[in-house]
């Protein structure tokens, strides 16, 4: 652990995309038990960010540097190692294995694990994501919902100290949506790290202790939603000026 | 065409079937993690092969171990050849990647043809049998080393199903054949899979080599043929599907010898029998476009 609990920060993170430059600069730090709410219009730059941050794109400029460490450059399995966790826009999971399977797997590669540790450790993942009925199912027949859900508990079966959510409530039903909002909180005040990117602000405010906002591939806010939300330039960026 | 000729072609069906088995399965596997096909298995095949022959003739090591010896050797060799022809594969900046998988494992293969001829010369090798001999069942006769080749394909494909189902490393080569952004970000290396996918093929097709080698010899061309099966197969068993491409590569091994033995003129019958292959293939994917086990997505990408 680095001095003043930073968990994890991106410094200066430049990415573009032929002529676009998705992220220009950007400076983005997370302290640890930190509930970070990322927000931005369509293309501001905040699933680059996040990519970048997971170890899933190479910045061209700037670094990241983890507990400390500086990882940019690394691949992405080295940054899971490490206890970066991430869920994805539109959900990744392994879609011919069932429900547990997919909590077995990151369970598994684990170092010095045991199946029978591991499935234990998997069957109260899914007890405490109400999934425990489904648990034979194959992941592919979810719902879009429940699939997020169990995206968050392959998360968690790494024992993450940080946790990168990318729109976790989009296309999710309310019912399930509080769920969701409910278990995050849950873990957050169990002492874990969060990043939540969403366009859901109703969602983001409710769960976020802090709020940055991102447009046109900068950070153009940073602080606690209250201030947030009132700041001239972040209404004009959502008003599209 | 007696009875006893039909057993017999059912027989050597069968054997020939469980050798095709072995060399597709390795295609699939490798198809299933490196979404490439292999042109160049065919010819690892024969490597193995003659890999098996020069560790007994020289170091006077018997068969089976001589067998496992180059199925380590062509899993290392493979190895080496994945590092050093197929990394592009796996680089966003290479754009069209299948074509690229295309050419680099056809001239592979044609590398490895060539090399064997100056190396090992162009007359067929035969190395000692298995076990020398042969079993009468009835009016049957078949020799010991195709039972023993049957026998030997058959315990190697149940330990590969074994190591792919109940094992953790089964497990991840799954995880990382679904989706290697999942896999990445539960701390699998995927890259690390792309080798070893490609070792365990080539090591199953070297072990294909050695069994088909008492049997039939060793020729520096004799993989041109299964690799045409081999891909024949993997269509036919649904691309992808390891199970599939067991029992499409044993209904094709099967259906091959039979054919031979229904033909009606036996002097032209073995030249036909790779055209019926073809044809099965032709007919299936007419019935069922994905293959006998196929899946609609193909990559979960």
């Amino acid at each position: 652990m680095s001095e003043n609990g930073i968990l994890i920060e991106g410094s200066r993170v430049t990415k573009r995309f032929g002529g676009i430059t998705a992220n220009d600069g950007v400076d983005f730090a997370v302290a640890e038990g930190d509930l970070v709410g990322l927000i931005g219009p369509n293309g501001s730059g905040k699933t680059t960010l996040i990519n970048v941050l997971t170890g899933h794109l190479t910045p061209d400029g700037g670094k990241v540097i983890l507990r400390g460490r500086q990882v940019s450059g690394k691949p992405a399995h080295i940054y899971a190692a490490t206890g970066v966790a991430r869920t994805f826009q539109s959900t990744q999971l392994f879609g011919r294995m069932t429900v547990l399977e997919n909590l077995m797997v990151p369970g598994l590669t684990r170092p010095r694990s045991s199946a029978h540790e591991v499935a234990r450790r998997a069957r109260a993942c899914l007890e405490f994501l109400n999934l425990a009925h489904l648990e034979q199912l194959y992941a592919k027949n979810l719902s879009g919902g429940q699939q997020k859900l169990l995206e968050l508990g392959r998360c968690l079966m790494l024992d993450p100290a940080i946790l990168f959510l990318d729109e976790p409530f989009a296309g999710v039903h309310p019912h399930l949506r509080d769920e969701l909002i409910k278990r995050i909180e849950e873990l957050h005040r169990a002492g874990r790290t969060f990043v939540v990117v969403d366009h859901d602000m109703e969602s983001i405010l409710r769960i976020s202790r802090r709020l940055v906002v991102m447009a046109r591939g900068r950070k153009i806010a940073d602080g606690p939603p209250e201030a947030v939300r009132t700041d001239q330039a972040v209404l004009a960026a959502y008003a599209g000026l | 065409m007696s009875w006893d000729y039909l057993f017999i072609q059912a027989a050597n069906g069968a054997v020939i079937g469980i050798i095709y088995a072995l060399i597709a399965v390795g295609v699939t596997l490798i198809f299933s993690i490196l979404k490439i096909v292999n042109f160049a298995h065919g010819d690892l095949y024969m490597l193995g092969g003659y890999c098996a022959y020069y560790v007994i003739t020289l170091f006077g090591v018997p068969p089976l171990p001589a067998m496992f010896v180059s199925m380590a050797a062509l899993f290392t060799i493979a190895i080496i050849l994945e590092r050093l022809l197929l990394t592009p594969l796996y680089s966003d900046a290479t754009e069209r990647k299948d074509e690229y998988g295309l050419i680099v494992t056809f001239g592979l293969a044609f590398f490895l043809r060539n090399i064997a001829i100056i190396a090992f010369g162009p007359f067929p090798l035969k190395p000692p049998s298995f076990i020398s001999g042969v079993q009468h069942f009835g009016n049957l006769i078949v020799t010991n080393d195709r039972l023993f080749a049957g026998s030997a394909g058959i315990v190697l494909i149940l330990a590969l199903l074994y190591f792919m189902h109940r094992t953790i490393w089964g497990q991840a080569l799954d995880a990382v054949s679904q989706s290697r952004e999942a896999a990445a970000i539960v701390g699998i290396n995927p890259r690390r899979f792309n080798s070893f996918a490609f070792g365990v093929g080539a090591a199953l097709a070297a072990a294909a080599g050695a069994l088909i080698a008492p049997i039939f010899s060793l020729a520096p061309d004799m993989g041109v043929l299964p690799n045409i099966q081999a891909y024949v197969i993997v269509i036919l068993g649904g691309m992808g599907s390891v199970l599939g491409s067991i029992i499409a590569g044993i209904a094709l091994g099967e259906s091959e010898g039979l054919f031979t033995a229904f033909f009606p003129d036996p002097t032209r019958a073995l030249a036909y029998t790779n055209a019926f292959g073809v044809l099965v293939l032709m007919i299936v994917l007419i019935f069922r476009p994905n293959g006998l086990f196929g899946r609609r997505h193909l990559r979960m990408e």
